[in-house]
């Protein structure tokens, strides 16, 4: 198979809780690339099933593991061995750190390919020190609905970030997600698991199918 | 941090006077979800990033994700 012209890293939580606040994860898979996903970051915003988002987002990632990628990072693997270790280990850099790591491992951008970064938080982009820094684009999530309706591809932006506040002013939804809290668990730990078992054979380490 | 302390920051914040990053920190921690929470509580709207100097980057990035586009 040839290697895809270009792929999406989703370097935080922003993105990935917005669009599954305002029911619009499939948005990301609207370019028909690689969707990347750091495990640290896909942790962050599926921990706490009673956060906004979170049970959306595991079962998107779930419906979408032949474009959707959990990619492994030692960055994590150290954390949950730290947590097994003292369950109650915080790393408050985990996502950020993750996320450099794996725009930074040499299997990536290969050829002429590109990346696209989305995330609402600069700091990661700027600790990023990638061989050829012109082969990455940073956007937000609003430059990236911006570029979708360009395309016609919806046809708000605006009206997406509205849909997202209006599930944030919805308690009785955060309270339906709390009821199903300790099988969502289970779903992550799955999710998470499912991914480190795939050998990494000096390639890109992909969920398991 | 008091509650008209915490709505003058996210009132900053929906007007991309700083960043997501700082919010969270100022506020203990708390995450993404919890931001888009409070600001719904308080109907403040998300931040839109100024079109002003933004739109190379997204040609830039549309040319890349929709190369017929382009």
């Amino acid at each position: 198979m040839s290697r895809p012209r270009a792929s999406l890293f989703v370097l935080d939580t922003g993105p990935l809780i917005t669009l599954a606040a305002a029911d619009s994860l499939d948005y990301l898979l609207y370019p028909n690339v690689p969707v990347v996903i750091p495990d640290a970051v896909f942790y962050e915003a599926t921990r706490d099933s009673a956060k906004l988002g979170a049970q959306s987002i595991i079962e998107w990632v779930k419906a979408h593991h032949e474009q959707v990628e959990i990619a492994v990072t030692n960055t994590y693997l150290n954390f949950d061995t730290a947590r097994s270790v003292n369950p109650n280990a915080y790393e408050p850099n985990l996502g950020e750190q993750a996320s450099v790591e794996v725009i930074e491992e040499p299997t990536r951008l290969q050829g002429d390919e590109k990346a696209v970064l989305l995330c609402e938080e600069t700091m990661v982009t700027r600790r990023i020190v990638v061989r050829e820094r012109e082969r990455i684009i940073e956007l937000s999530t609003m430059d990236f609905l911006n570029l979708l309706e360009a395309e016609q591809r919806i046809q708000s932006a605006d009206a997406v970030f509205d849909r997202a506040l209006a599930a944030g002013r919805t308690p009785s939804r955060v309270e339906k997600f709390s009821e199903h809290d300790a099988a969502l668990r289970d779903a992550v730990r799955e999710t998470l698991g499912t991914a480190r078992r795939v050998p990494s054979g000096g390639g890109r380490r992909r969920r398991k199918s | 941090m008091t509650e008209a302390q915490t709505t003058a920051l996210l009132k900053r914040y929906s007007k991309a006077y700083v960043s997501v990053a700082d919010v969270r920190h100022a506020l203990g921690g708390i995450t993404f979800g919890d931001v888009l929470t409070e600001l719904a509580k308080r109907d403040l709207p998300l931040p839109r990033a100024p079109e002003a100097g933004r739109e190379q980057r997204i040609a830039a990035a549309r040319a890349v994700l929709f190369p017929k586009a382009a």
